[in-house]
């Protein structure tokens, strides 16, 4: 008997602290705007989020694309050169990632380490690009 | 997020609510609209078990996944079920009538509770986003390629991480994309919603009718307000789900334990099976449970053995063709790459994994006092006569705990010393199916404990 009253004594106690865990996290993500809410775990690597979003608009839903990652981007954070290839193949798909895809995504890259001549088809004058192959 | 995606989501529910029915209606029956409501939370994860284990199958020989695909799975299951409703007759239980029974008032309580809880975590659900770090690494992209591309698309499920997991969680997601009309990763939190009720409604409907509600409803409210169960159990991935899986297998054979109907090793099955087709680890909790059950049946093992090695089998066969189509891509494989036996290679890590494990089984800021608890449980019920329900309970706890120490102590590639993060430290995430399972072992235990001598006698 003493057993159920101790579980029942935590059940209430946490419950309360649970709904009101809850309600700070409902108030938190309602105050979230669209794109941090779509981006979620990208906001702790994704320095420009009209990047991606110029990307999928760029890059045709059956397209490929390369992401050339570096360390010239400003505002970037720890995890944003190691992991910005990952997130976008998340959020870029159905999108392939391609090593020789025409579409790059220039995270901080240096252009002149391209391969082949490229057109910059959106440039946020922060170290981030869009850009095609035009070879 | 559109009342469009909600729609269509509830829709996919009501879905996999009406396989699970007639899946009952074969195995089990029911002899009232109250019984039939009672069931409903595990006929509602029954459901989601039987579509995920076929869609995953579907998905490895490689049938085109699409819109149609779901309907026309779910539909033959269901017509399955209902063409063995007349073969299995004569293995379904007599059912009591319940109606004389009643609803107690603190069983009207407890579910105002859970009620109350569950409301509140639907609004953290609704606008949720996609932040957990394994859900968008591979568990989303993976429902995501399932979604877009019909199948298991060979660049990604090569690429992405983990890719020896089965696709049972990525394949339930997908079908959810489906019914959303588009792979909403905000709207799909809710879904995580609709398992998490279901398993409290399953766990309450399997013990309400032998549990007192002084017990049960406790119990329950106690596993779902750890702090870890609120704050993870939304993640769109398959921890929590894999974890209902195993406590809703877990608690059919302990009930089977007790009482021997069919029904409850059939129903287990498929629950087993479900859980291997989550993910790698459970293999691991499947296993616990079937030794369990057999170390809890040796005084009649003639009976109980066979019953259980083929309920193994089952699971066993649902997962060979997953196995079959990752081995032949050469994907990397789910043991530890120095080898399952390699323990006495690496004995400087024995003592500390061992640490590891017990100190996050006892984390009151994870789980509060659970863990604890089930060993008073498993006492009072010794203490109180019963040999049955304490055996499999002790037995279950002990080698799901001592397989978490393998699983740190060979896996070379979790680096010494082990930190309590789940980051780094699977441990974390994978205690939470000792904890979820300890909802529904918890109650049977203080059962047999309340009741006494009565219980031991019926369970001899």
């Amino acid at each position: 008997m003493s057993c159920v009253v101790v579980i029942a004594a935590f059940g209430l106690v946490y419950l309360v602290r649970a709904v009101d865990r809850l309600d700070d996290i409902s108030s938190t993500n309602a105050s979230m705007n669209l794109d941090d809410r779509e981006f979620g775990g990208g906001n702790s690597l994704v320095v420009d989020k009209r990047a991606l979003y110029e990307a999928r608009s760029l890059i045709p839903e059956d397209g490929r694309y390369r992401i050339a990652a570096g360390p010239g981007v400003d505002g970037a954070t720890d995890l944003t050169e190691p992991y910005i290839d990952q997130y976008a193949r998340y959020f870029l798909m159905p999108r392939r990632p391609d090593p020789s895809a025409e579409w790059i995504l220039c995270y901080g890259c240096d252009r002149a380490d391209l391969e082949r001549p490229a057109d910059v088809v959106w440039d946020n004058g922060a170290g981030i690009s869009i850009l095609r192959e035009s070879g | 997020m559109t009342v469009r995606a909600l729609v269509g989501l509830a829709v996919f529910n009501v879905f996999l609510l009406g396989i699970g029915i007639a899946t009952l209606a074969a195995l089990r029956g029911w002899r009232t609209w109250h019984d039939l409501v009672r069931i409903g939370g595990l006929a509602y994860l029954l459901g989601v078990a039987l579509m995920g284990v076929t869609l995953s199958i579907e998905l490895v020989v490689g049938i085109p996944f699409s819109f149609a695909t779901i309907v026309l799975t779910g539909a033959a299951l269901a017509l399955a079920a209902v063409a063995l409703r007349r073969p299995l007759a004569r293995w379904r239980p007599e059912l009591p009538d319940t109606r004389a029974q009643g609803v107690a008032l603190v069983a009207l309580a407890g579910a105002a509770l859970v009620v109350v809880y569950l409301e509140a975590l639907f609004r953290s659900a609704r606008l949720s986003s996609l932040s957990a770090w394994d859900a968008w690494a591979f568990w989303v992209p993976k429902a995501k390629a399932i979604y877009f591309f019909g199948g298991l698309d060979e660049q990604f499920f090569r690429e992405l991480a983990n890719p020896s997991y089965p696709p049972l969680v990525p394949a339930l997601e997908a079908s959810a994309f489906h019914f959303m009309g588009s792979a909403d990763v905000v709207t799909l939190h809710v879904q995580f919603w609709f398992f998490a009720c279901g398993f409290a409604a399953a766990v309450a409907g399997l013990l309400a009718p032998r549990v007192s509600p002084y017990v049960l409803w406790p119990c329950i409210v106690l596993v779902l307000v750890t702090p870890r169960v609120v704050g993870r159990n939304l993640d769109p991935q398959a921890d929590f789900l894999l974890d209902y899986f195993f406590a809703l297998a877990a608690l059919l054979v302990a009930l089977w334990l007790v009482d021997r109907e069919p029904w409850l090793l059939a129903t287990a099955s498929v629950f087993m099976a479900a859980a291997v087709m989550t993910k790698r680890e459970g293999q691991l909790l499947v296993a616990c449970v079937v030794v369990a059950g057999a170390v809890a049946s040796w005084r009649r093992w003639r009976y109980a053995w066979p019953r259980l090695a083929l309920v193994a089998g089952v699971a066993v066969a649902a997962l060979v063709p997953w196995r079959i189509w990752f081995s032949s891509r050469d994907l990397t494989g789910d043991l530890p790459s120095a080898g399952a036996l390699a323990l006495f290679h690496n004995l400087d890590r024995g003592w500390p994994a061992f640490q590891s494990v017990v100190t996050t089984f006892f984390d009151y800021d994870l789980w509060l006092v659970v863990v604890p608890l089930v060993g008073v449980g498993v006492i009072l019920a010794f203490l109180a006569g019963a040999r049955t329900l304490p055996t499999y309970a002790l037995t279950l706890y002990t080698l799901v705990l001592a397989g978490f120490v393998w699983v740190l102590w060979s896996f070379t590639e979790l680096e010494l010393p082990f930190v309590q993060d789940e980051g780094v430290n699977p441990i974390v995430r994978l205690s939470a199916s000792l904890v979820v399972a300890s909802a529904a072992i918890l109650p049977l235990l203080l059962d047999a404990a309340w009741r006494g001598s009565q219980r031991a006698a019926e369970e001899s």
